[in-house]
């Protein structure tokens, strides 16, 4: 084995291959670390792992509570189906929103809460991304199941659409990837970015159709949901999860294509400056 | 093929005043500077062999880290190339990734899969690794239950039992109580014994010397030396001086002082008088005399007359005395004598430097008074002596040997006479001479004698003590001295013919 630290650049195929077959070769790592952070929020609780599953139950039940019980917002009366109510609607729009704000927050953080691994070993860096974004992607999962759960508690069945929720939900893991690797370049050169990232996360969850349906829309803004990827995410949870639709395949594939675009550009930004990470720090 | 190839690094940083300015020169894309370069290292070339130790020494900021770093692969060098072959392991991220909140177990598998270790070769050398760790049942428990000795050994288990070819050790020993130390000592050795190459920090003289065949000085950024162990370590002893001394004079006159520069500058011919308080301090218990003379200070010097602790074998060295009189003294000579001394490691008996400590020279020369003369010593002492024999040392499987005077000169003995002194009136004494003797510890005593009489006006036993060590690439000889020797050997063919150095 023989490892040459030179500034010899393989071609872009070569790159993006040769960072696959990295990602691939530390996958235990990567699993290791992802449990690791995932699981550390928990560490120490009497409830343990249980807390995964409650505490996006308890949220989940405080915005049915709220919505539906004090403010009395009832979205979907309108077709005729009175038991799905505001806050699982919120709810279910919420969940790919907070695994997308909290890949990008925490990605953009990533290298500099890493500095120990980043300066002390010869270390994978580009990993780091991949273990918060596989981390939110848990605690998403777990938030579907609580959904999925109350559905059941509430209207007493699920439709037969969220066995399709994989074929979302992997173009979601790129697209987040893509982004977690260039905040995380972006944050590692300019520290700035952190704290303009933060309002921009705000700034996408309203004109995201979260808190309002896109039926509601302005003609002139409607290119906030056509060209917006997480209104996307938003919306084909909705309809696989609440309305036992199938989102448009066309938005499918064009989101799909966009995400693995992002995802390889991403990396290759990523693995192409990641030398230069240990110098900044 | 080598296992480290270190051709041309040089690694230059960009130092901003401010993180504005770093991103206001980023900004103007290359239009603009708002910072200064600073060369961590310049120009280093280091080629080394499987099973090569090398020790790495240079101040605080040398770039000892940053060229380990560059060797490791953490830092890319700005130029030249790096080359290591076989599995690399670098101990400055010993305990990377642990978590207090998780268990020995996992944290064993977390940080060996981030210093590079497969999971498979984990799992088969799992029990090879607790079993060095010695933490027994708290294997489960999670690590913030440890103590930081088992901590740190958790640490240096993972990665001494993974086989690294190369081992990159920066200062990491300074953890962990003396068990662990003990036992990472030992791994190590093992490990330098199969043929590990290992690249050692450390600013622990001995242990470089012990442990390493080669060694390497960096200042400024630069290689200054590079060879065998002695020679660098004197080489970087002697920078370290020179920085005291300077040190010290900006301490004492305030003035700055000029920029240190790395140059043979030789130090001035004519000394200047000096006092130690902390000489003074140290021989307090070791002084006798009357009184009249009083000896200030006694340094070991080297080829370049610069303070040392440890000099070469063969190599000329120079004792440099201080002394003041306190009253008028007619006519003295000033006296040095070397004795060697038990090396730890050898026996002793407990009659023997344990016994009597710093004052066994003294006693050993009361002894060989009292075997020449048994009256000349007081009737105590001799009744001492009736029942006592002088320590004898072993000295790894060579001749036994006492420790005692091997040498003994004087400024009459070797024609130079002091002539009247006058009270409060300085001299400095340099007795230069070579030290062909084997490797070890020795002492220096050094005292002033009034010409007529038998009594010391002042004398210090173990007024220095300081090593002598082997040169590098020659065997250590048989006995205590190695004389200068001519060789010939005449065969049919004519003669050939050798001399030592």
């Amino acid at each position: 084995m023989s490892t040459k630290a030179s500034s010899a650049k393989p071609g872009f195929l070569g790159a993006i291959l040769g960072s696959l077959a990295t990602l691939y070769d530390k996958r235990w790592l990567i699993k290791y670390m992802a449990q690791q952070q995932w699981a550390n929020s928990y560490q120490g609780s009497h409830l343990g792992l249980a807390w995964a599953f409650l505490s996006p139950l308890m949220m989940v039940a405080l915005l049915t509570f709220v919505f539906s019980e004090v403010i009395g917002i009832r979205f979907r009366e309108v077709t005729g189906d009175s038991a799905l109510n505001f806050g699982l609607y919120l709810y279910c729009g919420l969940l790919p929103f907070l695994a997308y704000s909290k890949a990008l927050t925490q990605g953009v953080n990533v290298i500099r809460r890493n500095s120990s691994l980043v300066q002390g070993v010869v270390f994978p860096l580009e990993i780091l991304p991949m273990t918060t974004v596989i981390s939110s992607l848990i605690e998403n999962l777990f938030g579907v199941g609580a959904l999925m759960f109350l559905l059941v508690v509430l209207e007493g069945r699920l439709h037969l659409t969220v066995l399709l929720l994989p074929l979302i939900i992997v173009p979601q893991l790129l697209f987040t990837l893509g982004l977690s690797y260039l905040m995380a370049v972006a944050g590692t050169y300019v520290p700035d970015v952190r704290e303009t990232l933060k309002a921009v996360v705000r700034a996408t969850f309203f004109i995201t159709p979260i808190l309002w349906p896109t039926g509601k829309v302005p003609e002139d803004w409607r290119f906030l949901v056509d060209y917006n990827p997480l209104a996307f995410l938003v919306e084909s949870y909705r309809s696989l999860i609440l309305e036992g639709e199938l989102p448009g395949a066309e938005a499918a594939i064009y989101f799909s294509l966009f995400a693995v675009a992002l995802f390889v550009v991403g990396l290759v930004v990523f693995n192409r400056l990641k030398h230069t990470f240990a110098d900044l720090l | 093929m080598p296992a480290v190839s270190v051709k041309g690094v040089s690694k230059k940083y960009r130092i901003f005043p401010n993180g504005g300015a770093r991103l206001k020169e980023a900004l103007s894309f290359g239009r603009k500077k708002y910072g200064h370069d600073f060369w961590a290292l310049q120009d280093i070339n280091l080629e080394l062999e499987p099973g090569t130790n090398l020790g790495v020494l240079g101040r605080n900021g040398a770039g000892k880290s940053t060229l380990l770093n560059i060797i490791a692969g953490i830092r890319p060098p700005t130029s030249g190339t790096v080359e290591v072959n076989g599995r690399l392991v670098a101990l400055s991220g010993l305990g990377a990734g642990f978590n207090s909140e998780f268990t020995g177990r996992e944290n064993i598998m977390l940080n060996g899969l981030i210093l590079g270790i497969e999971r498979k070769e984990l799992l088969e050398r799992f029990d090879d690794i607790t079993a060095f760790a010695d933490i027994g049942e708290f294997i489960d428990q999670p690590i913030k239950t440890y103590s930081s000795g088992m901590r740190s050994r958790l640490g240096f288990a993972v990665a001494f039992n993974v086989q690294p070819d190369v081992l990159i050790l920066d200062e990491t020993l300074a953890a962990g109580d003396t068990v662990s130390k003990e036992a990472a000592l030992q791994k190590m050795y093992e490990l330098r014994d199969s043929g590990t190459t290992i690249l050692l920090v450390s600013h622990g003289m001995s242990t470089i010397e012990d442990f390493c065949t080669e060694a390497i000085l960096l200042h400024e950024g630069r290689m200054l030396a590079a060879g065998g162990t002695t020679e660098v370590i004197e080489r970087y002893q002697d920078l370290v001086s020179r920085f005291k001394k300077d040190k010290n004079r900006r301490r004492t006159d305030g003035r700055q002082p000029p920029d240190v520069v790395v140059s043979e500058e030789e130090v001035p011919e004519v000394p200047t008088f000096k006092e130690d308080p902390d000489f003074e301090r140290r021989v307090a218990r070791l002084r006798s005399g009357t009184g009249e003379a009083r000896i200030q200070g006694v340094e070991l010097l080297n080829e370049r007359l610069r303070p040392v602790k440890a000099v070469t074998s063969g190599s000329t060295v120079t004792i440099r005395v201080y002394l003041e009189y306190l009253e008028t003294v007619k006519d003295s000579e000033v006296i040095i004598t070397l004795r060697d001394k038990a090396e730890q490691g050898q026996t002793e008996s407990q009659t023997g430097s344990q016994f009597f400590g710093p004052n066994l020279g003294y006693v050993l020369e009361l002894y060989e008074g009292y075997r020449e003369k048994p009256e000349s010593v007081d009737e105590q002492t001799r009744e001492f002596f009736e029942t006592w024999s002088p320590p004898r040392l072993e000295t790894n499987g060579h001749a036994p040997a006492v420790a005692g005077k091997l040498f003994s000169t004087s400024t009459a003995l070797e024609g130079i006479p002091l002539e009247e002194m006058q009270k409060g009136e300085r001299v400095v004494v340099d007795f230069t001479f070579k030290v062909p003797l084997r490797q070890g510890r020795y002492s220096i005593s050094a005292g002033a004698r009034a010409g007529s009489e038998d009594s010391y006006l002042d004398r210090v036993d173990v007024a220095i003590t300081f090593r002598i060590k082997r040169p590098r690439d020659r065997k250590p000889f048989q006995g205590i001295v190695h004389l200068p020797t001519e060789i010939k050997v005449h065969t049919s063919e004519g003669e050939r013919q050798g001399r030592s150095v």
